[in-house]
């Protein structure tokens, strides 16, 4: 990586980005497989497809037919329509708290970065390592606890993941920034006498996007997995469907023989998470500028 | 090629691992004989009496203390007996005067706390002490509320400070066995209530000397002693100071039709407690317990989790078992003293009492909806194995005041009639009120919500004004129930003594949260039946008034009610057992484990 | 010596680190955490008696006071007792904490141990099919949830839906029968069955899922090793590959690698694994924990927070200690 190419090429770094993601078949498909899910969540969002999920149907623990594709559950409830419904739930925590995350940990490690060996800087490090130490079971349970009789209630996994997930983010930001504000035309900009807070949101913030572009995929799949946990302990998603409450149920249905909770969240759940590890892998290959240059 | 020695050291690894877990330990020996290892699905936090409010307590300080009556070990539905007392008590015309007179010579078991560490004898003064200590702010009790406000002095001494030097007018010992108690109005259930673990006969020197950890530290004079205790496992061994205590089938209400299939009859002329020693395992999660009961050589007695119903029973109501099971267990389908409900919040002007009459009548058309549409019985099949009492109102069937005429087709849902009532009341999708579902958030409780919510659905209520707003523990739920803040409560009621009062006060408006009034109901024409019923003594004329006060309950559906949880029970053939429900306690000193070999 | 002086200096570094944790913990769990009250008093209780207990448990002081409290706890490290059973916090851990470190060992050996293997293997032949398997695999044991692994291996191990039903589907060691002849062989060999019967198929789990972090992890950090200068210049005076391997290139990458291990330690011990715990019904710190939270039995809560603090914090010293001892310079310079 060069100086000029920092300083002036952002475009053709993102252009050639595009095109090594382009020629990446896995990444690509994995793309694909990702929107795909997207566009189901869409139409679950509008009310389109998957709206029979709470019906009660007359006898619990249906088998597969055509009617009940994954069959049904103890109240008789089709199955498909509710791991549809779970898209749209992982979906919308996916990207509360991958945006919001990565936004937050951006935003604070570029200043610890730009204001780095100042106590800005350590007044950061040592809130994300006051959360790195508390177990982050106990931290969400806590959260979500103290949330509890407030507004806030149903966000309170999202704000918990949130409070969380930012700190790996802040951490690698941070790095990249004091590489970053070592750089000529940062000082330049500082001796021609612009601002610090105009040089961290004009001149070091927009070179960190890769960084938070993947970290925000890696936040994503992060919080679609925590939410299952975080259900099976009673901390998630309260109302609503999502694959969380279906594995949840499916821990007492194995043990009588149905298997269609399980099959059904699981299947969607692994299917996603692993196209959006190989996306996130494939972007990351494309933006890393180590391998730009290889 | 290192993945698969990689692959290969793994398989050998599991192979070494099953081998060395052929033998199951202990496999080869004879049944321990000697000990009766009885297992419940959850454990008591303390055992001070005062504290006794779960049944797991119930159980343990009913074992452990003596309490002035106890429940016939057989008889159903239950009947007193005199346990420390000498006999029933002598009541006074007006029903105010109670005199209780107990056993002369009864020992506590020996104990640091006493002089050389000996047990002295026990006292009308100690049940006295016990009795004020209920109401001593400082034990923490939660048994108090069973006697407020009924005996005379009792409630003012706790105002004046609790200080026990000073006497109380309607809780006396006229000497050392006999005891006076005066009421401020008639208490029929008074004696019931001195079955309870809450009214142990405690020593006071126990209390004081074990201070904090008198919880941890029981001294009682009941037929065993607590040797060591975990929230995994209590041992409780013979209390050697133990009365002559012999087991007659006649005295204990056995009934030869219903009893025979248990062996019950080998229990005859034994002295008790048979077993000397008795441990309790509390397991909380079903399939630990599941399968402890069928190694064979850990617990005796244990439940059958409902997941695995269908693999072990042939038949669930009455309780067969399958062949490969029949061969090894007992086993019961035994019926819950006490009903579950969806208590609806009648203080919440959304749905229950309203200023305003004209929506007070459509409120109740909509909680009458409410009830027509609830499906006690698929309930029941999907999540009670299908084996549940179901019948209308509060009163569950065999206590005085249910009403031989109702059947359990009466709980059948019937959605024409609700759609009809909403109709009637004007509501529509548009005006219906939103109404907050609360229970703990467990999968259980959400599955349940569905099901409400489905049944909602079916009678045209949109599905979002119904959600679902769970609480953590049953502690904050409570908190919340008690603060009048849910609307829709789902919340079960274990009875205190088989007296159709206990639920029937449920709905006393004065009862009112905090209390146990968890609907808040409040009506004065039930409120005035109700204060005349609880004064009366048992007879066909407080039969009728219970019969009316249920009836209320169904037409103004303060609750959606009701149904009695029957939870199959499941015991090593070579134990003669009979579980029984709270608040029938002190049931271990009857068990007895034998060897089947002399059998034959 | 130099090691201890650094070791001091660090932890006195670390102080506004365990007032942050302390304070965070504090805030949520203790201030904002659930009311016992109603549930110290059972099913009917008087506006009189829940003002009593208030007023008992604290919950009615200034915030502040009620922190300085805490911190006086801390410094004594004496956290009472439990308030809904009564009994000693340290007895509670002294149960629990064992029982969590003994469930989550042989995952945490197992897991690390073989990451190291299969990442070394993958490292060596990166580019190559091996590598590229392995790699898949652990993007497959990357993407399935704890969860769903648990409940697959509990189907395959624990009911006779799967392939064997050898293993309890939940609970752990029982108190051995009382058998007065029972010799201590018999008796050891009871617990080392029962010890494994519980701890196979949570391990195994265990395994399955942290695998693929650890070789990913591990595979990344011995490739960036391998593509340093002094790799090549040693392959070019004819080392052999094994040596540098072994000798140059796990050494240096043991900086990071150990690092990620020590970290984890902290949570092993105390903090248990609570998901695993919980669905295993195995009695340890974890659940421990999580219960008290959800009841707000702030005694325990308090106590276990403050000591996986502690441990952190010890175990960032110890990683930096480490780092000291290995360094890369030296080691390549001798």
């Amino acid at each position: 990586m060069s100086e000029e190419n920092i300083s002036t090429g952002r475009d053709s770094l993102w252009s050639k980005s595009r095109r090594k993601l382009m020629r990446d078949r896995a990444g690509v498909a994995a793309m694909i497989v990702v929107g795909a899910y997207g566009l189901i969540a869409i139409l679950v969002y509008l009310g389109l497809i998957g709206e029979n999920w709470s019906t009660l149907g007359e006898e619990g623990f249906g088998g597969m037919s055509s009617e009940h594709w994954f069959g049904t559950n103890i109240n008789g409830q089709d199955i498909f329509s509710r791991a549809i419904q779970g898209i749209k739930t992982a979906f919308e925590v996916g990207l509360v708290v991958a945006v919001t995350a990565t936004a937050i940990g951006g935003i604070l490690g570029a200043i610890a970065g730009y204001f780095h060996r100042t106590i800005v800087d350590e007044v950061i490090m040592w809130l994300y390592g006051c959360i790195d130490a508390i177990p982050f079971y106990l931290f969400v349970a806590a959260v979500a606890f103290s949330l509890k009789g407030t507004d806030l209630q149903p966000w309170g996994m999202h704000i918990a993941m949130i409070a969380t997930f930012w700190s790996s983010t802040c951490r690698i930001v941070r790095g990249e920034v004091i590489k970053i504000r070592g750089l000529e035309y940062i000082q330049a900009a500082k001796a021609v006498g612009v601002g610090p807070l105009t040089i961290v949101r004009r001149h070091v913030m927009p070179n960190t996007t890769h960084i938070l572009l993947v970290q925000s995929t890696i936040a994503f799949v992060g919080a679609i997995k925590s939410e299952v946990i975080l259900t099976f302990l009673g901390l998630g998603v309260v109302d609503g469907v999502s694959w969380g409450t279906m594995l949840s149920e499916s821990t007492s249905d194995v043990l009588r023989g149905h298997f269609g909770n399980f099959l059904g969240a699981s299947g969607f759940l692994f299917v996603l998470v692993i196209s959006f590890n190989m996306f996130a892998d494939a972007l990351q290959d494309a933006l890393d500028p180590k391998k730009v240059s290889s | 090629m290192m993945l698969f020695r990689t692959i290969n050291l793994v398989t050998c690894l599991a192979s070494v691992l099953l081998l060395t877990t052929c033998k199951r330990p202990f496999s080869d020996r004879a049944q321990d004989l000697s000990v009766f290892r009885f297992s419940e699905n959850g454990a008591p936090v303390t055992m001070d009496p005062v504290q006794s409010a779960t049944q797991y307590a119930n159980l343990m300080t009913t074992s452990i203390y003596d309490q002035l009556y106890e429940y016939k070990y057989l008889a159903r539905p239950y009947e007193l007996k005199p346990r420390l007392a000498e006999a029933m008590p002598e009541v006074s015309e007006d029903g105010l005067t109670y005199t209780y007179r107990i056993k002369k010579g009864i020992l506590y078991a020996d104990n640091e706390c006493f002089p050389a560490g000996k047990g002295r004898e026990v006292t009308a003064n100690d049940f006295i002490y016990s009795m004020r200590r209920l109401f001593d702010p400082k034990a923490r009790s939660q048994g108090a509320w069973l006697w407020q406000g009924k005996i005379k002095g009792l409630d003012e001494w706790k105002e004046e400070g609790a200080d026990y030097s000073k006497p109380i007018e309607g809780l006396r010992a006229l000497d050392d066995y006999t005891i006076q108690i005066i009421l401020n109005k008639p208490f029929p259930q008074l004696t019931y209530t001195f079955a309870m673990g809450f009214s142990s006969v405690t020593p006071r020197e126990a209390v004081e000397h074990y201070g904090k950890e008198f919880g941890l530290n029981p001294v009682g004079s009941g037929p065993y002693k607590l040797k060591s205790f975990s929230t995994k496992k209590a041992i409780l061994v013979r209390n050697e100071n133990y009365r002559e205590e012999i087991f007659s089938l006649e005295e204990e209400g056995y009934d030869p039709k219903t009893q025979s299939g248990f062996g019950l009859e080998r229990l005859e002329g034994k002295k008790l407690p048979i077993m000397d020693t008795t441990e309790v395992y509390f397991m909380e999660e079903s399939m630990t317990r599941w399968n402890s009961l069928n190694k064979g050589t850990e617990i005796h007695f244990g439940g059958i989790p409902t997941e695995l119903t269908h693999m072990v029973a042939e038949e669930l109501n009455p309780l067969v078992l399958k062949a490969k099971y029949a061969e090894k267990f007992t086993a019961m389908n035994l019926p819950d003293l006490g009903t579950v409900y969806l208590y609806l919040n009648m203080s919440d002007p959304k749905i229950g009492h309203h200023s305003d009459p004209e929506q007070n009548r459509r409120n109740l058309l909509l909680r009458k909806a409410i009830s027509a549409a609830y499906d006690w019985p698929q309930r029941s099949r999907r999540f009670y194995n299908g084996t549940a009492a179901l019948f209308p109102g509060t009163i569950p069937p065999g206590l005085d005041g249910y009403d031989e005429a109702f059947t359990p087709e009466m709980t059948e849902p019937d959605y024409e009639k609700a759609k009809a009532y909403l109709k009637e009341g004007g509501w529509n999708a548009d005006n219906l009120p939103v109404l907050d579902y609360n229970g703990t958030a467990s999968v259980q409780n959400k599955q349940m919500y569905e099901q409400f919510r489905g049944w909602m659905e079916k009678i045209g209520y949109p599905r979002k004004k119904i959600p679902y707003v769970p609480f953590a523990t049953f502690g904050d739920f409570n908190k919340a129930v008690k603060q009048r803040n849910c609307t829709l409560i789902g919340m079960a009621w274990g009875l205190d003594y088989p007296d159709a009062e206990n639920v029937l006060q449920l709905f006393y408006g004065p009862n009112g949260s905090p209390g146990s009034n968890s609907s808040n109901f409040n009506d004065p024409t039930y409120n005035e039946m109700f204060e005349k019923s609880v004064v009366m003594q048992p007879g066909p004329e407080r039969t009728e008034i219970y019969k009316k006060l249920n009836q209320i309950i169904i037409d103004d559906v303060p609750a959606v009610c009701g149904i009695s949880r029957n939870t199959p029970f499941i015991w090593h053939k070579n134990v003669v057992f009979l579980p029984s429900r709270n608040p029938h306690g002190s049931l271990f000193k009857y068990a007895l484990v034998f060897d089947e070999s002399d059998d034959q | 010596m130099e090691t201890l002086q650094f070791a001091l200096r660090k932890l006195l570094y670390s102080i506004p680190l365990l007032f942050g944790v302390t304070f965070i913990s504090f805030f949520l769990m203790v201030y904002h955490g659930p009311d016992l009250t109603y549930t110290i008093l059972g099913k009917n209780p008087t506006p009189e008696q829940i003002a009593e207990v208030h007023r008992d448990l604290g919950y009615d002081q200034p915030f502040l006071k009620r922190y300085f409290l805490f911190l006086k706890e801390i410094i004594t490290f004496d956290f009472g007792s439990s308030i809904s059973s009564g009994e000693k916090v340290s007895s509670i851990l002294k149960k629990s904490v064992p029982v969590s470190f003994m469930v989550a060992l042989p995952a945490f050996i197992l897991s690390n141990a073989l990451g190291i293997i299969l990442a070394l293997y993958a490292a060596n032949h990166r580019g190559k099919k091996n590598d590229k398997i392995i790699m898949v695999m652990a993007a497959g044991g990357m993407s399935v949830s704890f969860l769903m692994v648990v409940i697959a291996f509990q189907i395959m191990f624990c009911t006779s839906y799967g392939l064997v039903d050898w293993f309890p589907v939940q609970g752990w060691i029982s108190p051995p029968p009382n058998y007065p002849d029972a010799t201590t062989g018999e008796i050891l060999y009871y617990y080392w069955y029962y010890y494994w019967s519980h701890v196979t198929v949570p391990t195994l789990a265990s395994v399955f899922v942290a695998l693929g972090y650890n070789t990913r992890f591990f595979r990344a950090v011995i490739v960036e090793e391998l593509n340093k200068d002094y790799v090549r210049t040693a392959r070019a005076y004819g080392v052999s590959n094994r040596k540098i391997m072994i000798k140059h290139v796990l050494k240096n990458a043991m900086i990071p690698i150990s690092t990620r291990i020590i970290i984890t330690i902290p949570f092993v011990i105390i903090a248990g694994n609570l998901v695993v715990e919980k669905f295993f019904g195995i009695p340890g710190v974890g659940l421990v924990t999580y219960d008290a939270i959800t009841n707000g039995d702030l005694p325990i809560v308090k106590a276990v927070v403050t000591s996986t603090a502690v441990l952190y914090v010890i175990a960032l010293i110890l990683t930096d200690i480490v780092y000291k001892m290995i360094d890369p310079r030296t080691s390549y310079n001798q």
